[in-house]
């Protein structure tokens, strides 16, 4: 019974854990300032999308990235398109692609590192940001892919675990 | 390859729409949240604090740690400046009595200095940090209201830009919004330089402050305070450092780069400061719907 309910619960933790990790950033390496983004949901939505349901992804991704939207970012429509089209996409992807959890996990971040890109250009084209792609590149994307990395390397396996319990408990019910 | 059927291609087209529609519209207005944003921003922002309080308590105590590590050398550092402090405080005493009895000579009771502190919680940043925003666990039931100013112990940190009952959104100071504008002074020796905080300089990490009177002697190192004088903020509330002057692009006033005190990488308490002094909004209505005219000219 806990099971069921276990991968929404999971989602609004998450959820509600991004912004908590938001506050230690921007951190300062070598006088440098370095943006770290935790993009802790849409990797678990991506988990989810691959080894359970595409389906059940792509709705949570809707009503996440809609509250994403209006709670943080005040511009509706922008999350709440990313993040069920980065669980399409990674749905898609089942088919061809082998699942382990090691590709799992490189797959989930090259989508993070595309939705960070289209990030970048759509708050460029509203003038939000003025910085060129190279310190783009260098301040945000690749400190946020390494920081999303180890959170990764950390939880994957937990991730994994958990919607592999409810996968199974979901084959029982059916049989 | 997904197989699109007609039925389906109209939808797609129609809620691409939709969204563009959407985008656009919660872009342009900014200043207020409809019903149903400030529904889902209250209960978003509760569930928020349960997290952030339990959050704020364990960074607390790495804090503490980190500073009983520097407990010594602080120690040496804060002796010295003790004995500073002691003629300081007196002379701050005598200064505000002088004050209080020059006040009742003159009849002059509100000062634009006055203002009534409500203490708030940073519940949660903007996780994809484009935008440079927190948000505090006080709202308009807390008499939170819009351009009030944010500050830490140490300074300045923004001001509200969006209020809904329960919670309140601050835009910081570092932001890139060109109509983000602090009316400041520079506290120099014997006089006091006016002038106006615009923009943020993200490769020195620096507040940029322009139009100073090119006559007037800025040094490095001296204060930076707000003035009062722009309607929202009240007076006295320290925004950083001058580390820089130079001359603006045109060459009529000086410029200077401001370093900020205040800390903004763990922002945890923070002080919104609610003005005593009466001012007139519809004036300040006035001026955002001018600057926004320019803008579009400037377009």
């Amino acid at each position: 019974m806990i099971v069921r309910f276990l991968i929404p619960l999971t989602a609004i933790v998450l959820f509600l854990l991004e912004p908590v990790f938001a506050l230690f950033s921007p951190i300062n390496l070598n006088e440098q300032t370095v943006f770290l983004v935790p993009r802790f949901l849409i990797l678990y939505l991506i988990f989810v999308s691959i080894y359970y349901s595409r389906k059940r992804a792509v709705v949570y991704g809707i009503i996440f990235g809609l509250l994403y939207d209006v709670f943080y970012i005040d511009i509706i429509g922008l999350y709440t398109v990313l993040y069920p089209l980065i669980c399409l996409i990674a749905g898609s992807t089942v088919k061809f692609i082998h699942q382990h959890l090691m590709i799992t996990t490189l797959l989930s971040l090259i989508l993070v590192a595309l939705m960070e890109i289209v990030l970048y250009y759509f708050f460029l084209f509203i003038n939000f940001t003025t910085i060129p792609f190279s310190d783009f590149m260098m301040t945000r994307l690749i400190p946020t892919i390494i920081a999303n990395l180890l959170f990764l390397v950390m939880l994957g396996w937990v991730f994994k675990y958990l919607i592999n319990a409810r996968v199974l408990q979901r084959a029982r019910e059916n049989t | 390859m997904p197989h699109f059927s007609n039925k389906k291609l109209i939808l797609l087209l129609v809620s691409m729409i939709f969204i563009v529609a959407l985008i656009s519209f919660s872009l342009r207005d900014r200043q207020n949240a409809t019903l149903p944003e400030q529904f889902i921003k209250d209960t978003v922002g509760l569930a928020q604090g349960f997290v952030a309080k339990p959050a704020n308590y364990i960074t607390g105590i790495f804090n503490d740690i980190n500073s009983l590590l520097n407990t010594y050398e602080e120690n040496k550092r804060l002796k010295m400046r003790l004995e500073d402090f002691a003629a300081l405080q007196s002379e701050v005493n005598t200064l505000k009595s002088e004050n209080t009895s020059l006040r009742d000579i003159v009849d002059k009771e509100s000062s634009l200095r006055e203002y009534v502190p409500i203490q708030a919680t940073v519940i949660a940043r903007n996780p994809d940090q484009w935008e440079e925003k927190i948000i505090l666990d006080k709202g308009s039931s807390s008499g939170v209201e819009l351009n009030m100013a944010v500050m830490t112990a140490k300074g300045l940190i923004g001001k509200i830009s969006l209020v809904t009952p329960l919670t309140s959104e601050v835009e910081l100071i570092q932001t890139n919004n060109p109509n983000f504008r602090v009316s400041a002074v520079i506290q120099s020796e014997n006089e006091e330089i006016f002038g106006l905080i615009e923009g943020f300089d993200v490769d020195r990490n620096e507040l940029i402050m322009k139009r100073i009177d090119s006559s007037l002697d800025v040094k490095e190192g001296e204060l930076v305070i707000s003035s009062g004088l722009g309607g929202i903020f009240p007076k006295g509330i320290l925004i950083g450092e001058v580390t820089e002057i130079t001359t603006d692009d045109f060459g009529l006033t000086k410029m200077a780069y401001i370093k900020p005190a205040a800390d903004f990488s763990l922002l945890q308490d923070v002080m919104i400061a609610k003005r005593t002094v009466i001012t007139i909004d519809e004036h300040e209505d006035i001026k955002n719907e001018q600057t926004e005219e320019n803008q579009n000219v400037g377009e």
